[in-house]
């Protein structure tokens, strides 16, 4: 195995049905998540995101395939390597009549975690004060941040967080992005499934796309969404500009006042509009989001299942 | 391990469910010791004046008079000897046709011996069985309607080891809990014989007290059958369904059927409090009866032998539950 924190290799999950049907929920599904940083496992609800999560977790158990965590095949070995995993499943799942804190002792007396670690993973949540309330007591957004905080009870290598924002509000939100953007850059390797492409693109250095339970795309980001040389060009005087960019030798396809220009360098624009002495009000780069790239990729799937 | 059986024990002790259970637990018995004692209290100083009033009416009333003049003249139909004396005749008619203070002051004294093998001790015993089956069912059916079980796997994620740590927990905690409900039981309905002079204490508490511990093994085994049900089938309800419903007409299926009593779960049961029962089964009789007539006739089943079927159904039970918690995926 390499130095992937998390790969699987062929793997197949079937449900059957009551009445006899065969559901595959995943299917010769190959993930390879590097070490470091926040990779975000993206697709529509219903593709496998969640069922993969719970084979890794050694929640289900694969129909087929192989899968590892930290190079140890998984679930034989899941018990070496759970420790060095924090992971929130779906919703939050915690005994509803005890408080926070008894629920967070409960699992931390479990791997023997140090005296002290339920108050940092609290504080680390902002949970203080309200810790020792019943957990049926919570808002949705602070069963997300007690679930949260139960996975910092590790110290965890890998975190793997399935639809962490559900439920929050924009602060809340804000708060966990920064929380999983700071566990990312202090070497902590984030598994981020989620449906929001926004918070993926803002968050992740690396994703992988599956649709129907099949992969559809991986890589970083910046390589899934590839390169573009088109630029938005706005200035006081569009018609002039485009007849000096024209000029310099770059395409330009103006629309309503604006100018669309491609250039492998943005400086070229700026240079040839400034000999020109035409100053910009407006330059960006036109760059795909990831919605566009997810959309197109699970519509296309969908065609073609 | 001793790590999760203590997390276990701590999970147990602060579910409110079986907080309440366990109180219940106590205080049942309590109820009941409380009942046995009112029952088998002797008359006090007020009841002896009311029945001496009664008494003197009744001895008074023309009826009762008719009666001993009766028996003085025809004492052979009181089953008196006609050859005594008159003095003698009379005091043997009024100890025989008289009414005697006794009949208005009847009660049951407390017997432990009748207690343990025909009263209280049996109904002790089971409703604190019943009691802690539900307890170590709810013990179980809240982890898997709350969902917390996936969280307790995605750090003890050796199932095995999760549910036999739990399991452990159950055990000694129903155990020790039924023991002490058991014996205070006990302890209790000697004091109380000891203060109105009935017979108590030596080998008849030791007797009772062995009853007791049986019934506490009984009570432990019970919860860890509803626990082990409950990881399988993962739903309380489901459990008590199967559970009450083996108990309530299990052992009529098995009589319409014909299967020996030897193979009802409750006299198994029983056969292990009580160190052994008692059963009748249908035999030819010997010559010189009549052809295809039946008798019946007593036989024992043993201790050994219902602590092993109970036992069976115990570890057959487990073993499916663990099994299916180490194979099945959780939701």
């Amino acid at each position: 195995m390499s130095d992937l924190v998390i790969e699987t290799a062929g793997l197949r999950k079937e449900f059957h049905g009551r009445k006899g049907g065969l559901r595959v929920a995943v299917q010769n599904l190959d993930l390879a998540v590097p070490a470091g940083g926040v990779h975000g496992f993206l697709g529509p609800n219903g593709s496998g995101k969640t069922t993969t999560i719970r084979m890794l977790l050694g929640l289900a158990r694969p129909t087929a395939g192989t899968m590892a965590l930290f190079g140890r095949s998984v679930p034989d070995h899941l018990p070496e390597v759970i420790g060095r995993v924090g992971a929130v499943v779906e919703s939050p799942k915690f005994s509803p009549n005890f408080s926070g804190r008894l629920n967070l002792e409960l699992l931390a007396g479990a791997i023997g975690a140090p005296r002290g670690a339920v108050d940092a993973a609290v504080e680390m949540v902002n949970l203080t004060g309200r810790d020792g309330d019943r957990y049926k007591s919570y808002s949705l957004g602070m069963k997300q941040r007690l679930a949260i905080a139960a996975t910092l009870l590790k110290q965890p290598d890998l975190l793997i967080l399935d639809e962490p924002t559900n439920g929050l509000d924009p602060a809340g939100i804000r708060e966990i992005r920064e929380t999983i953007r700071s566990l990312g850059e202090s070497g902590v390797t984030v598994l981020l499934s989620s449906h929001i492409l926004a918070e993926v693109q803002q968050v992740c250095t690396s994703a992988t796309i599956i649709g129907n339970g099949r992969l559809l795309a991986s890589g970083t980001v910046d390589d899934l969404l590839g390169t573009s040389s088109l630029h938005r060009v706005v200035t006081p005087d569009p018609e002039r500009a485009a007849a000096v960019l024209g000029a310099a030798g770059l395409s330009v396809t103006p629309s309503d006042g604006v100018l669309r220009v491609e250039a492998d360098d943005a400086g070229a624009i700026t240079r040839a509009l400034g000999e020109a002495d035409i100053w910009l009000t407006e330059l960006t780069p036109l760059r795909p989001d990831l919605e566009t790239f997810f959309l197109q990729l699970t519509d296309a799937d969908k065609l073609g299942a | 391990m001793l790590r999760l059986i203590r997390v276990e024990l701590r999970r147990l002790l602060h579910r409110r469910a079986v907080l309440v259970l366990l109180a219940a637990a106590v205080l049942l018995p309590l109820a009941i010791a409380v009942g046995v004692g009112v029952d088998t209290r002797p008359p006090g100083d007020d009841e002896v004046a009311v029945a001496t009033e009664q008494l003197e009416r009744d001895l008074d009333s023309k009826q009762t008079q008719r009666q001993l003049r009766r028996c003085i003249e025809h004492p052979q139909e009181w089953g008196i000897a006609v050859n005594l004396g008159d003095a003698e005749l009379r005091e043997e008619c009024e100890a025989t046709a008289l009414p005697q203070l006794d009949w208005y002051l009847w009660f049951q004294p407390l017997d432990l011996a009748e207690q343990r093998d025909e009263g209280s001790g049996i109904l002790v015993a089971l409703v604190v069985a019943m009691l802690l089956m539900v307890a170590g069912t709810t013990f179980a059916g809240h982890d898997w309607s709350s969902g917390s079980v996936a969280n307790q796997v995605l750090f003890e994620p050796r199932r095995g080891r999760l549910w036999a740590a739990k399991a452990v927990a159950l055990l000694v905690t129903s155990f020790v809990a039924a023991a002490v409900v058991h014996t205070g039981y006990w302890l209790g309905l000697n004091a109380l014989a000891d203060h109105r002079d009935q017979p108590h204490g030596g080998a008849l508490l030791a007797d009772c007290l062995q009853f007791g511990l049986r019934a506490a093994a009984v009570a432990a085994a019970a919860a860890i059958l509803g626990f082990a049900l409950t990881m399988l089938f993962r739903s309380t309800v489901a459990t008590l369904g199967i559970v009450f419903g083996v108990a309530l007409a299990g052992g009529m299926v098995l009589a319409v059927v014909g299967v020996s009593d030897l193979w009802n779960p409750a006299f198994n049961l029983w056969a292990v409090i009580a160190n052994g029962a008692t059963y009748a089964v249908e035999v030819s009789c010997p010559p010189p009866s009549a052809s295809g007539e039946l008798c019946y006739e007593d036989r024992v089943l043993s201790l050994t032998r219902g602590a092993t079927y109970v036992g069976s159904v115990i570890v057959v039970a487990a073993l499916g539950s663990v099994l299916s918690f180490r194979r099945r995926d959780i939701g």
